[in-house]
């Protein structure tokens, strides 16, 4: 058994909100990141699901890695992602029908969400269970937080309320923001703006260091 | 080969074990929220009764509506075989068949085309499909009687189609 480093748990769970978010940096899961964003809510509701479908699936793959063997590993990931995806769409049904109503068929499609089958390829298949842990509480942690800043942008804008309360009185709604025009518009303002801030940060970097070695390119 | 499959059945029978305890945990509560969905549905489409009794009569479940012990309608649930599965209805009707009200409790139609069968429009407070039906008399409903939804042709043609059939072969069998 190795020696559990604390340093390297932490940098899988840091990487996950910060430089690899699957929304802003790996750009996966679109698809339910563009379609439940209209309401902080709903884009609470979607990270949780998706974090503990994320964790479920990736220490149990962490876990079979060894036993499972490589011709056979995606049918395998599949079976386990679906399981935790069934387990918390019951779950949502029998204790919280109005989000299970309002996320609808998004819930069931985390089965394909790229983030969760992504991870279980890219990072579980290859490390430990700890490891993998943090890795999808970082993924997760990250995701829902991109999707929260999404949905609250669109939600104010898009109905003039933040988490349902009425924010601005006498506001016309920019009803654009709801649709999925809106979605696009702010995801790709939103990416613009990381972007923007990453660069400007290598850049300073670069200045202070006066060179442009490879570390600095990879540890952005 | 045989031990590839032997893996991934060892798998699959412990992904369905573990869903067969989550289900056997989970399923109490979902048909109590299920009973409760449809109480308050009930209220929605004949909002005049102040009882709803539940009878079952042939192939049809169905709530009889009194208002001061008088018969004023019909809930009946129906389902029509949908685009993506079935569509669950609550339809209410009054002893002449003129359709009080639909609801949808459930169906899996396709999101952005099937789906708008509940989509409500901004200032509306319920669905514009299924609000054209109020009104209009259940038997001989024909398809020219409302507006289809672009696109979703079969998700609309299911819930008028159901709810026509059965309204007339329940009304039939009401007056014997």
């Amino acid at each position: 058994m190795a020696k559990i480093n604390l340093k390297q748990l932490w940098f899988e769970f840091k990487k996950g909100i910060t430089v690899e978010n699957p929304t802003f940096g790996l750009v996966l899961g679109l698809c339910p990141t563009l379609a439940v964003s209209t309401s902080v809510q709903n884009a609470v509701g979607m990270g949780i699901a998706a974090t503990f479908v994320l964790l479920g699936s990736n220490m149990i793959i962490a876990a079979i890695r060894n036993l499972v063997p490589n011709e056979i590993r995606i049918p395998c990931y599949i079976v386990v992602i679906a399981t935790f995806v069934t387990i918390v769409e019951l779950f949502m049904k029998a204790y919280s029908p109005a989000l299970s109503k309002a996320l609808g068929i998004f819930v069931p499609l985390i089965v394909v969400n790229c983030i969760v089958l992504g991870r279980a390829e890219a990072f579980a298949n290859k490390n430990t269970v700890a490891a993998s842990f943090f890795d999808a509480l970082g993924m997760g942690i990250g995701f829902t937080m991109a999707l929260t800043i999404i949905a609250s942008i669109r939600e104010l804008i898009g109905s003039g309320t933040l988490m349902g309360f009425l924010v601005a009185k006498n506001y016309d709604p920019m009803l654009m923001m709801i649709m999925s025009p809106g979605a696009l518009l702010t995801l790709g303002l939103l990416i613009g703006f990381v972007n923007w801030r990453r660069i400007l940060k290598k850049k300073k970097l670069i200045l202070k260091t006066g060179c442009c070695s490879s570390e600095i390119l990879k540890g952005e | 080969m045989i031990r590839l499959g032997l893996i991934l059945m060892v798998i699959c029978l412990a992904a369905s074990l573990v869903l067969a305890v989550t289900y056997k945990i989970t399923s109490p509560a979902i048909e109590m929220q299920s009973i409760a969905q449809e109480k308050e549905a009930l209220k929605e489409i004949l909002p005049q009764a102040d009882e709803f009794v539940q009878k079952q009569e042939g192939r049809f479940s169905y709530y009889e509506c009194l208002k001061n012990k008088n018969i004023i309608g019909y809930v009946l649930k129906t389902k029509a075989a949908g685009y993506g599965g079935d569509i669950n209805l609550l339809a209410g009707i009054d002893a002449q068949g003129v359709i009080q009200a639909i609801e949808v409790l459930s169906h899996q139609e396709t999101p952005g085309l099937g789906s708008r069968i509940t989509e409500i429009k901004q200032g509306d407070k319920a669905p514009w499909f299924l609000e054209q039906f109020k009104g209009k008399l259940a038997p001989g409903l024909k398809l020219s009687d409302i507006q289809t939804i672009s696109g979703a042709t079969i998700s609309s043609k299911a819930v008028l189609g159901s709810i026509k059939k059965d309204a007339e072969e329940f009304l039939a069998l009401k007056k014997g």
